[in-house]
């Protein structure tokens, strides 16, 4: 899974990388590519928080899991720093866009961003914690939230 | 536009017989002969007239032609577009789902009838990319990286629905093009194939949060976002011609057939007449590429994204001098977030020393490499005692400046002087065909930032008649850049070229030169500073002692660039080793008078104590922007 979009694939290759069956990837559609691309994410991997090594998610979180799930357990992966930035202040484009992908309604958005901030070391309990780990707690964190467990059904 | 209606009638009429009469008859071929040469045909085919007075078409790529002969042919790739296209059986492989830009314009033209094609591939590639506007966005060149200075550009595919227009937008796909060189090559390889040709140039898809990642986290790159007035048939068109070019090899010039050229080839095809190559001559520089686009009235409104540099340093500036202090501690590791000092804060003010002091974390761990086990901690604490503060109002970002880049001076510089040097009177030619010098009007440039390209001098002597070749200038780049607390940049120059010099018989010799320098600059106030240089000059000529040269040196000076005048003076001395171990002293004075975006008056002086005399030069003059 990180290869896909670490990867970050040339619009053109004959087949689409969106499609793989059991695990899709939702809106991603962006597949791999050679060239200066991965050097420039192996340089972003190099964050300041969160392990971003992925590919754990689809074992955490199954194959089932929904669409919108994995499409913000992606976008974490490649973003986990600024997500938890964001998430440290309970407001910021990163965390919106989370709530974009899990398809939160705006008007529970505002609990949304309260959860996360709230809960922000729940979410991230050490330095060293994975982004998967990181999507595993917020899925649960909404699951046995009254308002926001319909996202995560 | 009139002219084309007019043809457009002709081919039209003889379309009823083409289908009739299929395209092999001879008496389609001439109307389909005007047809071939229509603007909107060579830019599809990405013709451009060649030398020989015929077409060639740019990509370099056979898929992306139908008949053999199509490089160089637009009417045999018209012919062979029109007979696959109408070709029996469909699907992915079908002409019709590989150039669908091609075929509905074909079809429009000579009123073929359009049944609706079988494309899967293609359509869920649209629908996935769901675009219901198309964005130019232009990441501005960043002071201490030359080979960001003339700034990059791609395209933003911005979805129809936006329930939540930023998070949508950081999910937009962009649409680039940009050098494979994905082989292992050297600098020196890099700059050499990408200005004579040998990197494939590649179209891409990626999601616009890496591209923020790439440009404004890592290069420290503010995006200027151009939301363009595409209308829903040319944002398809667009998406069809960028599906038809999408993995096609175009190869890949520094200069010319760049980033922004080939995505100015995709807006000429989305808007016919637009015709935005026309304004490429030798080169495309992506800021000027920008200006075309706003001048063609293809920008419906701008957007300022500041860059992860520009939004630390706005932070850090709303803090009071002593939450600088605290912040500074923070980052050095002398306080921790459970110092009393941190503690004792309001939530307000404790919530912005963090936040700043974690930006100013991220940027520094980047830029200075800090380990993991240094950067991620302290990171982790910040995050930590800031999520504990609830509803504090953020630190404001950085304002939109006053002067997008599109709108500074334009970049081709001519100017006429006169003045006097040597007890010679003289006038002055330069052409300078880009960029900028801290001289020039500092507005939509970065301060302290010069790039000169192929800048030629010529004096005519007046006393002699004689006319000399003063200085040609081969890349000339300075980055003098302010130091404080927080940011401590490396200020540094570096230029070749060849340049009048002085011998011992007070001859004014040609000759080829390399110099450089490093050192550092500190703000006198927001528009000015003094910086301090060591210097290094090699010149090698047959007129000099030992054929060459060398001279380490020292500069010293000062420097205001301000909104109707910029000044720089200073002192420097060279220490020339290698002849008879003579020094040469400076000093100089320089002015540039900003009348208007696109003209100025510059004045300079300079007194020189070389092989025990003084020289005077001084000159004034005027600069014309083009």
């Amino acid at each position: 899974m990180k290869k896909l979009i670490a990867g970050a694939m040339l619009l053109g290759a004959s087949s689409l990388a969106f499609a793989q069956p059991g695990c899709g990837v939702g809106a991603m559609i962006w597949k791999g590519q050679s060239g200066i691309a991965p050097h420039v994410l192996a340089a972003t991997t190099n964050g300041t928080l969160g392990n971003q090594t992925f590919g754990m998610t689809t074992g955490t979180l199954g194959c089932n899991t929904n669409e919108s799930i994995q499409s913000m357990a992606m976008y974490m992966d490649s973003n986990v720093d600024k997500v938890a930035r964001d998430m440290s202040r309970g407001e910021g484009e990163n965390l919106d866009t989370l709530a974009v992908l899990l398809n939160i309604d705006k008007a529970d958005r505002p609990e949304f961003r309260k959860l996360m901030q709230d809960n922000f070391a729940t979410i991230f309990p050490s330095s060293d914690t994975t982004s998967d780990q990181a999507v595993s707690a917020i899925v649960a964190l909404m699951e046995s939230h009254e308002g926001l467990s319909k996202y995560v059904a | 536009m009139q002219r084309r209606l007019m043809s457009g009638r002709t081919p039209r009429l003889l379309a009823a017989f083409c289908t009739l009469l299929c395209l092999s008859n001879a008496e389609a071929s001439e109307p389909l002969e005007q047809l071939a040469h229509d603007p909107v045909w060579l830019n599809l085919g990405h013709y451009r007239p060649d030398l020989l007075g015929g077409y060639t078409s740019q990509a370099d790529d056979d898929a992306f032609f139908l008949s053999p002969e199509g490089k160089d042919s637009p009417l045999a790739e018209l012919k062979a577009t029109l007979t696959a296209i109408q070709a029996p059986g469909s699907g992915d492989d079908h002409a019709r789902c590989r150039f669908p830009a091609r075929d509905q314009w074909l079809r429009t033209r000579l009123d073929m009838p359009a049944p609706p094609a079988d494309c899967p591939a293609y359509e869920t590639w649209r629908d996935e990319l769901n675009t219901k506007t198309v964005t130019l966005v232009f990441a501005a060149s960043y002071l201490n990286s030359p080979s960001s200075m003339f700034g990059h550009t791609f395209l933003r595919l911005d979805p129809a629905d936006t329930r939540d227009r930023d998070a949508d937008l950081l999910l937009a796909s962009t649409v680039s093009y940009a050098a494979d060189a994905s082989a292992h090559d050297s600098e020196i390889m890099f700059a050499y194939r990408g200005i004579f040709g040998g990197y494939p140039g590649i179209t891409s898809v990626k999601p616009y949060y890496e591209k923020i990642k790439l440009y404004s986290d890592i290069e420290n790159r503010d995006l200027w976002e151009y939301r363009l007035n595409l209308t829903p048939e040319e944002t398809d068109r667009l998406l069809a011609h960028a599906w038809e070019i999408r993995d096609k090899n175009f190869d890949y010039y520094f200069f010319d057939e760049n980033c922004a050229y080939r995505l100015l080839a995709l807006i000429d095809v989305a808007r016919p007449g637009t015709q935005l190559l026309d304004e490429v001559n030798t080169h495309a520089i992506p800021s000027d590429t920008v200006r075309w686009v706003v001048d063609h009235d293809l920008v419906a409104s701008v957007n300022y994204r500041p860059s992860s540099a520009t939004v630390v340093a706005h932070y850090l500036e709303q803090l009071s001098p002593e939450q600088r202090d605290l912040a500074a501690d923070l980052t050095e590791g002398s306080r921790t977030v459970d110092s009393p000092e941190i503690q004792a804060l309001p939530d307000e003010d404790r919530a912005h020393v963090l936040d700043a002091t974690y930006d100013y974390v991220r940027y520094e761990a980047h830029e200075e490499e800090w380990p993991r086990d240094r950067a991620a901690p302290l990171s982790y604490d910040l995050l930590k005692a800031r999520s504990q503060i609830d509803d504090a109002e953020p630190l404001k970002q950085p304002p939109e400046p006053a002067v997008r880049d599109d709108q500074g001076h334009d970049t081709f510089r001519a100017s006429v002087a006169g003045g006097r040097q040597g007890g010679r009177n003289f006038v002055q030619l330069t052409l300078r065909p880009a960029y900028h010098d801290v001289l020039d009007p500092p507005e939509g440039y970065r301060q302290g930032a010069q790039l000169q390209f192929l800048r030629l001098d010529t004096r005519y002597y007046t006393d002699k008649d004689e006319l000399q070749l003063e200085k040609l200038i081969g890349v000339e780049i300075r980055s003098l850049s302010v130091r404080d607390r927080f940011f401590t940049p490396l200020s540094w120059q570096v230029g070749f070229g060849a340049r009048r010099t002085d011998i011992e018989s007070g001859n004014r010799v040609l000759t080829p030169y390399l110099d450089g320098g490093a050192g550092f600059g500190w703000a006198t106030s927001d528009q000015s500073q003094i910086y301090a240089m060591g210097t290094g000059d090699l010149e090698i000529d047959d007129d000099l002692d030992k054929g060459y040269d060398l001279a380490p040196g020292a500069d010293l000076g000062w420097l205001y660039q301000g909104h109707r005048v910029s000044v720089t003076g200073g002192v420097k001395s060279k220490a020339w080793l290698i002849g008879d171990g003579d020094r040469e002293d400076i000093a100089y004075a320089s002015l540039g008078w900003h009348l208007e975006r696109n003209i100025g008056l510059s004045a300079g002086w300079e007194r020189k104590h070389h092989f025990e005399r003084y020289d005077t030069t001084w000159q004034i003059g005027i600069n014309a922007y083009f």
